[in-house]
């Protein structure tokens, strides 16, 4: 039977979602251009962006397994958000590099805390039973976020100055703690929030042990899927600005302000769908649908010049964002199910998700230096294509065979 | 034959007493720390010269020098060309291009390209934000190549930059 948590639940976790993603965009590629413009040299962004980088990926399952051992996933996550926040406000008032290092380093643990951790309060507010509805709901408002801030800072960042990104990404931290302070405490059950079954309570002890989860044959399986569409994925924004700038100078900034905002859109207007129909048909087909549409995008940017037709195709972003954001904490839900190891596990997937994105863009730049931006693009969409190829071959429906 | 000279700039603001008196301060400092640079420094061996050039520290005032790593860069026509990531010189230390960081939206999409330093306008007055004006517009530079290091430069300029620099060759 499915739970019914509170209206006031659901909306307050709307809402943090929606706040974090906004605080969160003001990390990722805008740092380098604000430490630009406060006299830093390239040899030192690099450095603060590999520290960042190498950070994001080791705290990946350390933080999966805190959020595992927590009782109170609220708690959790509103401490990430502050210490989120608190970057922000460090990088914005004091652009020298030990702040840096540090707020980067901060950022980076506390951003692999918060996926887990909206995961499992919304697993922990509606159980297996709802969660597919629940994680539609998730991508829609946090893609909704991303979309506000990136036009908030971009906005800010145009007409007062570079510096003023920060500021407005660390006031929305105040927001995000009054949306959290509404979700009711009670109702995020601790043990269906770590995967566990409800009236067969998995307490911390009797957790599965960590080596039997990570070696589980459809999470490796999966674990690869997720390394394959990010190998494919993470550089195709990037290398499309580069050619958008090179070839439109009027309209770049603006082109590229689409790319980034439109897929957003896309993704809070198809993602309850997705997770509605998850639950209904099996996540293995949409799996397929979304790491394909990535290798489509990859064939059709490097054979297409003119620049608003490859503004175009970049919204089929949308879709396979929607397909990832919604699955992949859904099919862990399922893999890890009475095990108790549901956000280890999210944070071992993250780990993928991390390399993947990290190797795309170096293979990337390497491709298109030597051969190009089409052989890149090619490139890119064949590392899809083995991912629809997994997926097809070995990858099972985690859907539960009684119906849900 | 190779001139070691060691010249240092100080840029000091000598707008008030106040000041004025810890400037004085720090150019104590400074003359001590130069008598030590000197007495710790050893002449390479295989050059004749005798003695270690004297160093000479010029103050220059805050108005007539720049740092201009991170500056904004406009074209004549006043669009926003990006910012001066790097200063790029040649075998004799004479400066050849500037590196911008051109385009993009929220640091996606933005390129390094190489410009020629004569192709640069550096005014004296004006908005510290404006100061630095390119010859060039963004339809003229939107399709260069990519600065990258390790590469033959390739930078752009106009036909009156493009005279190689007086002192070099």
């Amino acid at each position: 039977m499915p739970l019914q948590p509170s209206r006031r639940s659901q909306r307050g976790l709307d809402w943090f979602v929606f706040f974090v993603a906004t605080v969160l965009t003001g990390f990722g590629p805008f740092v380098a251009v604000y430490l630009t413009s406060q006299h830093w040299t390239q040899l030192d962004i690099g450095l603060v962006l590999s520290i960042g980088g190498v950070a994001s990926l080791l705290g990946q399952m350390p933080s999966g397994a805190l959020v595992d051992a927590a009782r109170s996933e609220r708690v959790v996550a509103g401490l990430a958000i502050v210490a989120t926040g608190a970057s922000a406000l460090a990088l914005g008032l004091w652009p020298v590099s030990p702040v840096v290092q540090v707020a980067s380093v901060v950022q980076a643990f506390a951003g692999c805390i918060l996926g887990p951790a909206i995961a499992a309060i919304s697993l922990g507010l509606v159980g297996h039973e709802g969660i597919g509805e629940r994680l539609g709901r998730n991508a829609r408002f946090a893609s909704l976020g991303t979309g506000a801030g990136a036009a908030a800072m971009g906005a800010s960042g145009y007409l007062i100055e570079d510096r003023a990104v920060f500021f407005v990404a660390a006031a929305f931290l105040i927001p995000a703690l009054l949306a959290l302070r509404l979700i009711e405490e009670k109702e995020v059950d601790p043990e269906r929030a770590h995967g566990g079954v409800e009236g067969e309570p998995c307490l911390q002890h009797r957790a599965a042990p960590m080596a039997t989860v990570i070696r589980h044959r459809t999470l490796l399986i999966f674990a690869g899927c997720v390394l394959l569409f990010q190998l494919a994925n993470a550089a195709m924004l990037p290398l499309l600005g580069s050619i958008l700038t090179m070839r439109s100078s009027q309209w770049a900034t603006a082109l590229i302000a689409v790319c980034m905002i439109v897929p957003q859109l896309i993704v809070a207007l198809v993602s309850p769908w997705i997770g509605r129909s998850a639950q209904r048909i099996g996540r293995r087909p949409l799996l397929l649908l979304g790491i394909a549409v990535v290798s489509l995008r990859g064939i059709l940017f490097a054979s297409l010049s003119n620049p608003f037709l490859l503004v175009a195709v970049q919204l089929l972003d949308g879709i396979a964002a929607a397909v990832f954001t919604v699955l992949t904490p859904f099919i862990i839900a399922d893999i890890t199910r009475g095990t108790g190891r549901f956000n280890l596990s999210l944070g071992f997937v993250g780990t993928a998700t991390g390399i993947g994105a990290s190797l795309s863009t170096t293979l990337a730049g390497y491709a298109s230096d030597h051969f190009g931006s089409p052989a890149a693009f090619l490139a890119l969409a064949a590392f899809a294509a083995a991912g629809v190829a997994l997926v097809w071959r070995l990858m099972p429906e985690t859907r539960p065979r009684k119906a849900d | 034959m190779r001139h070691i000279t060691c010249t240092a700039v100080v840029v000091a603001t000598l707008a008030f007493g106040t000041v004025a008196a810890s400037a004085t301060d720090y150019g104590e400092k400074l003359a001590s720390w130069l008598q030590l640079a000197q007495a710790t420094e050893t002449p390479p061996e295989e050059t004749a010269v005798p003695a270690p050039s004297e160093a000479i520290a010029t103050v220059l005032d805050e108005q007539d020098v720049m740092s201009v790593l991170g500056l904004r860069v406009r074209s004549s026509a006043g669009e926003d060309m990006g910012r001066i990531i790097n200063v790029v010189v040649d075998g004799t230390g004479h400066v050849r291009a500037a590196v911008i960081d051109f385009g993009g939206f929220l640091g996606v999409g933005n390129r390094k390209i190489a410009v020629d330093w004569n192709a640069l306008h550096f005014e004296p007055a004006g908005s510290k934000d404006d100061r630095i004006t390119l010859d060039l517009t963004r339809d003229q530079v939107k399709a260069a190549p990519e600065y990258k290091d390790g590469r033959p430069l390739i930078m752009l300029g106009t036909a009156e930059s493009l005279q190689p620099s007086p002192s070099s060759e």
